[in-house]
């Protein structure tokens, strides 16, 4: 199993290396295809640096920096979880870039993560919904601390028929605007917020625009809205 | 301030006001003069850019990301395709990211000069406005000659550049540096050290750092806070950190550090900053290479998701991408520097004067169309 999988990266890197990225888009299964990609980095990499220095020196370099990117999330992750027990999901494969939270522990963990002088995350950078299909909604936090230089993201699931996310407006301020924006796309409820309004869209807009299952309206305030062309006419 | 109690009236500034710097309403409850709340209302401009970007292809998302920030459409365009490339994990040619430096860093002068000049206009400085739009022409005529256009370029593509640089451009550059760089000084004589300029400013709205981060705010309004923090240091992509060039922030040296003056200042250095690196990266540019020779034929990301940081001239431009391999993008969000600075706004307004108002808003440089995308 192990061997066949190792002959299919090798192939797929060979032949990404000369230029075919498809070779590696089109492997189904996802842990082979994101081995394969970190395969061809490496093997660029070593390429590259083989012109000026010996190959085994940046081989071992481009180890040792993946290792360093990887545990920033794994590592806040188990300080999480040591904290509040359960509250950190595991998800195969996608523990290194981001910490899936329980959303019944969001309103903890959210102080915890800026009060906590390990932690210390001061700067919330960026919310984004995204709407996952099958019902599931999520919101995605990244955060940044400004003393310790160290980032990670957060992603919290909610079911769309019913989407509440604890509010954490209060403790970072820019939430304020973030969240509304969420709210304003995808109609996610942050229980908490202080005026939780439409941010972009007007008052009376109806529907969520970015769900995948959102229908344009024909028209708005009578006004018609003009139809999709689907190619080039 | 706020010991005056009269009766208080709501106020509406916008949204078509020339102090605004576009589609801006402002909200404002003041008593008597002094005004006690903001409250922004935004979206005038929304175009629904991240809803188009699910319906069109990864190169098609380029021209889109010109209509953000229309003043600084290089740095969005350089933030979209480092993204895409991270994602993809594509090696840039050397020249290319040379190049991509270049009209990144004019553009970062451009945006800078047409901040600074309307907030002359603001608090009522006619002339040194002239004067900025005079050389930011320069700068927008060279741009004319790299890619054809002014204001939306379309130049940087995903794995490389539209056109090649064309014969001249780096004597250009070089001709337009030489002439640029005593400007600078004429610009400090006019207004930076004007006294008028520095009564309406000095110790105005001032910005404590702590707030600051609090409410996301970053660029030169962050670092006009003493805060320092730029992602071309700390974070370096493309080629940044082949260059020796300072990070200024605000000192307070007319009035408290992070007030309207420190912010109008810290711009005011970040382009002679601008000047050295560009100094720079002609010096390097290589000769030969080709442009286009790293772009795809199919932009079809392996499935993952990738938030990447830039500095664009507003503060941290950053693109959230989530791909499911397709040749759209699953999701695109746009982290955009402008909508934050506003975002505080209320918060380092209250107490002042309406006509202070209109200086704090000036001094935040936001720019609508990347508020509402």
């Amino acid at each position: 199993m192990t061997d066949d999988r190792d002959k299919l990266i090798a192939e797929a890197v060979e032949k990404a290396l000369k230029g075919d990225m498809d070779a590696i888009n089109g492997i189904e299964d996802r842990v082979t295809r994101s081995k394969a990609k970190a395969a061809l980095h490496k093997a660029k990499k070593a390429a590259k640096a083989a012109e000026l220095t010996s190959a085994d020196a940046s081989e071992s370099d481009a180890v040792e920096n993946q290792t360093e990117t990887i545990s920033t999330n794994q590592k806040i992750a188990s300080i999480i979880d040591g904290e509040f027990p359960g509250s950190v999901v595991a998800q195969e494969g996608e523990s290194e870039e981001c910490i899936y939270i329980q959303s019944k522990f969001w309103e903890k963990v959210a102080s915890f993560l800026r009060n906590n002088a390990v932690l210390d995350f001061d700067s919330l950078q960026c919310v984004t919904g995204m709407d996952m299909g099958e019902g599931i909604l999520e919101v995605r936090y990244n955060f940044h601390s400004m003393k310790l230089r160290h980032s990670i993201e957060i992603r919290i699931s909610t079911p769309i028929e019913n989407p509440h996310i604890y509010s954490i407006e209060q403790i970072w301020r820019i939430g304020d605007w973030f969240e509304r924006e969420v709210y304003d796309m995808f109609g996610i409820l942050f229980t908490g917020h202080r005026n939780l309004k439409r941010m972009l869209l007007p008052d009376d807009w109806e529907g969520f625009p970015l769900r995948k299952d959102y229908e344009t309206p024909q028209s708005y305030h009578g006004i018609a809205v003009p139809k999709v062309k689907e190619e080039w006419e | 301030m706020g010991i005056i109690h009269g009766e208080e009236m709501v106020l509406n500034i916008g949204p078509q006001h020339p102090s605004t710097h576009g589609v801006l309403r402002l909200k404002v409850r003041t008593d008597g003069e002094v005004v006690s709340d903001i409250y922004p209302v935004i979206g005038y401009l929304h175009r629904s850019f991240e809803k188009h970007c699910e319906n069109v292809t990864y190169e098609q998302v380029i021209p889109y990301t010109d209509r953000c920030d229309y003043i600084a459409s290089m740095n969005n365009n350089l933030g979209y395709a480092v993204t895409v490339e991270e994602l993809m994990g594509i090696e840039v040619p050397e020249k290319v990211e040379y190049i991509r430096v270049i009209v990144s860093e004019f553009n970062r002068i451009a945006s800078h000069l047409l901040a600074l000049g309307t907030y002359g206009l603001d608090v009522g400085a006619f002339t040194p406005f002239l004067y900025m739009f005079r050389d930011r022409e320069r700068i927008l005529d060279m741009f004319e000659m790299v890619c054809g256009a002014r204001l939306l370029y379309n130049y940087i593509w995903v794995g490389g550049v539209s056109h090649d640089l064309p014969k001249g451009f780096v004597e250009t550059a070089y001709q337009f540096l030489d002439y640029f760089e005593p400007q600078v000084k004429e610009y400090n004589n006019l207004l930076t050290y004007n006294k008028i300029f520095v009564e309406r400013t000095a110790d105005v709205g001032v910005l404590p750092p702590d707030v600051a981060i609090n409410y996301g705010v970053t660029g030169p309004n962050l670092r006009a806070s003493g805060v320092k923090w730029d992602i071309r240091k700390d974070e370096p992509y493309s080629i940044y950190d082949k260059f020796d060039f300072d990070i200024p922030v605000g000192r307070g040296e007319l009035g408290t550090i992070g007030d309207c003056w420190d912010r109008y200042w810290v711009r005011m250095r970040e382009i002679e900053e601008s000047v050295k690196i560009l100094r720079q990266a002609l010096k390097g540019l290589p000769k030969e290479g080709d442009v286009h020779q790293a772009i795809p034929k199919k932009i079809r990301p392996p499935k993952g998701s990738i938030y990447k940081r830039t500095e664009s001239p507003r503060g941290d431009l950053a693109f959230y991408i989530t791909s499911d391999g397709k040749p759209k993008p699953y999701r695109l969000k746009m982290r955009s520097p402008a909508f934050t600075s506003l975002s505080v706004l209320n918060k380092i307004s209250r107490g002042w004067m309406l006509s202070d108002v209109i200086a704090i808003l000036g001094s935040l440089d936001i720019v609508l169309g990347e508020i509402d995308r």
